[in-house]
């Protein structure tokens, strides 16, 4: 009797703890589901398109790695490839360069830093379009004010968007104005959240600003700033709207990021197997550097602790 | 009884419905009840003969067709017109969508010229011909030819080598690349390339420019380069495919307009439409080539300061006059509601008497020869005659579905030697040989991958 009510008491426990297990997976469903609709499928189809030949509109059947092929042994491919690496390194250096400056100075209680905080973040919430047309304005040759600006200066007007090189600076320049006030405000985030203890200590011993601040208070920013970098970066690549606008890639193909080419080949050459398997192929090697980053984060948090 | 004994005892009520046999019972009475009242009955799907939609790419050129003649049809037969219109890219991936998906939203596409060759081998749009629809011969052929699939001459695809070609679409409105030129500096139309340089030569930047071309990459560039390479006997591609631009003919265009380079403004490479069309209107420059669209603001006070001054022509001559044509086309969608009524709207504007309204109420680039050299409608818009000398002349882009790509690679060559040749201000000739002979590999080997061409 005593033996049967155990083993009663034994199964009611352990459908009660599996009941408990289960829960979370249960209430995790609806998210799971939502991630497979919006982001799983889309990537899954693009893997089948990339897979597949398209003419005139039409899906024309299974290609193989045709257009893999085609893509690895396009010139346009790399140099486009090339471009977006210039591009998303030089922006994303300089943004966080002055992010960090900008949160350093803001993170001190200086008069108006609530005023001086909102200014810095304003680019960032004007939409990127508009940001393209505001900056079209302010390049362009015949309307512009950079030009003369530039020539009452007794310089000669750069023209900025008509020649490759400049053209290409000056799409930095307007992705550093609207994107360095997303560094700032998580290197700011940082900076707040920061343990003080080891910073006045190092101050007590006699440490001088800079020995502070590569001693102490970088090491501690390390984990935000790679979070920060990871983020912009992935945001950097896929820089679209406001190249569009302003240079359509151009001159040449000097501004031609991978969004753009793959926009066209797509939706203006209308092979869209051909775009899906450009971008499949990018996706792959961001997904490489987040993992790498990702194990950086991990080890750089260890040996902080 | 309280008002919550009534409550509880009507959910008592609810309760002891709801018994999963009186749920089974229900279920089976109500599908019962419904397939009865033919809900779940094959839809038929009737044919809305009392209206047409038609969808459109935004374009001041298609504002008299909205706005007057979509409801004078409706004033004339009855049958309603919906109009909907947004901006060129996404009409062109909306109606591709409802074409090949047949979902039946729209009856009729507005649709440029270059979708021809996707959307009628695609099946995105019907068969005019075989709709009965009765074509004008009034019409002016090349407009019309453009319609065509697969093309009547010229260079085709592998796939259609030996089919009959059939009218996909119609040509509502026949854009054209035109001259305009400025009296004051051209008393006579110049007739060559070289009566605008002569000229150019005379003015003083920047207060007067010789040539405003368009310098963006891509399609802008090609619209300026496309009539110097027809004039100079050259062509995009031969009947063979085989690129035609890179020989004596294209590298002589090409160094042509680099000599207006001194007296184009210095940041042309970055030119599109509205800077290039600004410097005229501003009276800034002596002439330019553009489609028929700039000459309803030349005269618009509110935009012109050369109200009266502007002139057209023909596109110049070297060898012979070419201007690009980029015909509006209209084309009935695969899954249209109302076809017939779509056919009645295309007759009906199309038609000789409503073209002849075109042409004299607006100025329009009407389609018909009898509208565009009607002496009233001639009389209030100046422009008509150089329209269809323009449209007789005129020469069609590749009529492929990869004619943009081929577009794009000449075009981003043409702008980077553009930027080259402005750089160095002389060479003009072997800047324009390198590029233009690289972007004819390019063709060549894009063409090759996709196959159905050599």
């Amino acid at each position: 009797m005593t033996i049967t009510t155990n083993i009663v008491v034994e199964r009611e426990d352990r459908v009660q703890r599996l009941r408990a297990a289960s829960v979370p997976y249960l209430l995790l469903i609806p998210a799971v589901v939502a991630l497979a609709a919006i982001s799983l499928y889309p990537t899954i189809d693009g893997i089948r398109a990339s897979l597949h030949k398209f003419r005139y509109g039409l899906d024309m059947g299974f290609a193989g790695g045709d257009n893999y092929t085609a893509v690895y042994s396009d010139p346009v491919f790399w140099q486009a490839i090339a471009t977006t690496a210039w591009f998303v390194a030089l922006v994303v250096s300089i943004e966080t360069l002055l992010g960090l400056l900008l949160a350093l100075l803001v993170a001190r209680e200086l008069r108006f830093a609530g005023l001086i905080r909102v200014a810095l973040i304003l680019p960032m919430t004007i939409a990127p379009v508009v940001v393209g047309v505001i900056w079209r304005l302010l390049y362009a040759s015949d309307i512009g004010v950079v030009d003369p600006l530039f020539q009452a200066l007794g310089l000669g007007a750069p023209h900025v968007l008509a020649h490759p090189l400049s053209a290409f600076l000056g799409l930095v320049a307007v992705d550093v104005w609207e994107w360095t006030p997303l560094l700032f405000l998580i290197i700011l985030a940082g900076l707040q959240s920061m343990p003080q203890d080891p910073i006045e200590a190092a101050r007590v011993d006699g440490a001088s600003g800079l020995q502070t601040f590569f001693h102490h208070t970088l090491p501690l920013l390390r984990p935000v700033l790679l979070v920060a970098v990871v983020l912009r970066t992935i945001d950097a690549v896929g820089t679209f709207d406001q190249i569009f606008v302003l240079t359509k890639g151009g001159p040449g193909t000097s501004t031609q990021l991978i969004s753009i080419y793959a926009y066209n080949t797509a939706f203006l050459f209308n092979q869209y197997g051909r775009a899906m398997a450009m971008l499949i192929g990018v996706l792959a090697v961001l997904i490489f550097l987040m993992l790498a980053a990702v194990r950086l984060m991990r080890r750089t948090s260890e040996a902080i602790e | 009884m309280s008002d919550k004994t009534k409550n509880t005892g009507k959910s008592k009520l609810l309760k002891r419905r709801m018994r999963r046999r009186d749920f089974i019972k229900g279920g089976i009475a109500g599908s019962a009840l419904l397939a009865g009242s033919g809900i779940f009955a094959p839809r038929i799907v009737r044919a809305d003969t009392a209206s047409i939609t038609i969808g459109s790419f935004q374009d001041n050129a298609m504002v008299p067709f909205h706005e007057y003649f979509c409801k004078q049809f409706t004033v004339e037969t009855g049958i309603a017109v919906n109009y909907n219109e947004t901006n060129y890219d996404t009409w062109y991936q909306n109606c591709k969508n409802d074409g090949l998906n047949k979902t039946g939203a729209y009856d009729i596409y507005v649709m440029d010229d270059n979708w021809v060759p996707e959307f009628a081998a695609g099946k995105i749009v019907q068969s005019l011909d075989k709709l009965g629809l009765k074509v004008n011969p009034d019409i002016l052929p090349a407009g019309l030819e453009m319609g065509l699939w697969p093309p009547k001459s010229g260079a085709r695809m592998k796939d259609f080598a030996n089919a009959t070609p059939e009218l996909y679409s119609l040509v509502i409105i026949d854009d054209v690349e035109i001259l305009y030129y400025n009296k004051d500096f051209f008393p006579t139309a110049p007739v060559t390339w070289d009566d605008i340089y002569n000229v150019a030569k005379t003015t003083k930047a920047p207060d007067m420019y010789g040539w405003s071309p368009r310098g963006v990459k891509g399609n802008p560039i090609m619209m300026t380069y496309l009539p110097l390479l027809n004039s100079y006997g050259g062509n995009f591609v031969n009947p063979d495919w085989t690129p035609g631009f890179a020989g004596p003919e294209g590298v002589g265009a090409l160094s042509r307009l680099f000599s207006f380079i001194p007296y184009m403004p210095d940041g042309v490479a970055e030119y599109d439409t509205d800077q290039e069309v600004q410097l005229m209107l501003e009276g800034k420059c002596t002439a330019l080539t553009e489609y028929t669209g700039l000459a309803q603001r030349v005269d618009d006070p509110s935009s012109s300061k050369v109200v009266g001054k502007i002139y057209m022509a023909a596109t110049p001559k070297q060898v012979k006059s070419g201007p690009a044509i980029g015909t509006f086309i209209a084309g009935i969608a695969s899954g249209a509601k109302n076809p017939q009524g779509a056919v009645q709207f295309l007759e009906w504007f199309t038609s000789s008497a409503t073209q002849l309204e075109f042409a004299r109420k607006y100025g329009g680039a009407a389609v018909t020869g009898t509208a565009l050299n009607d002496p009233e409608a001639v009389q209030k818009h100046r422009w008509l005659p150089a329209i269809a000398d323009a449209v007789n002349n005129s020469v069609e882009k590749p009529r492929t579905p990869d004619e943009p790509k081929m577009e794009d690679i000449l075009g981003t060559a043409l702008n980077e030697a553009l930027v080259e040749a402005i750089a160095q201000k002389s060479n003009y000739d072997a800047i324009a040989q390198k590029h233009l002979s690289d972007a004819a590999d390019q063709i060549t080997a894009y063409l090759k991958q996709q196959g159905g061409y050599f």
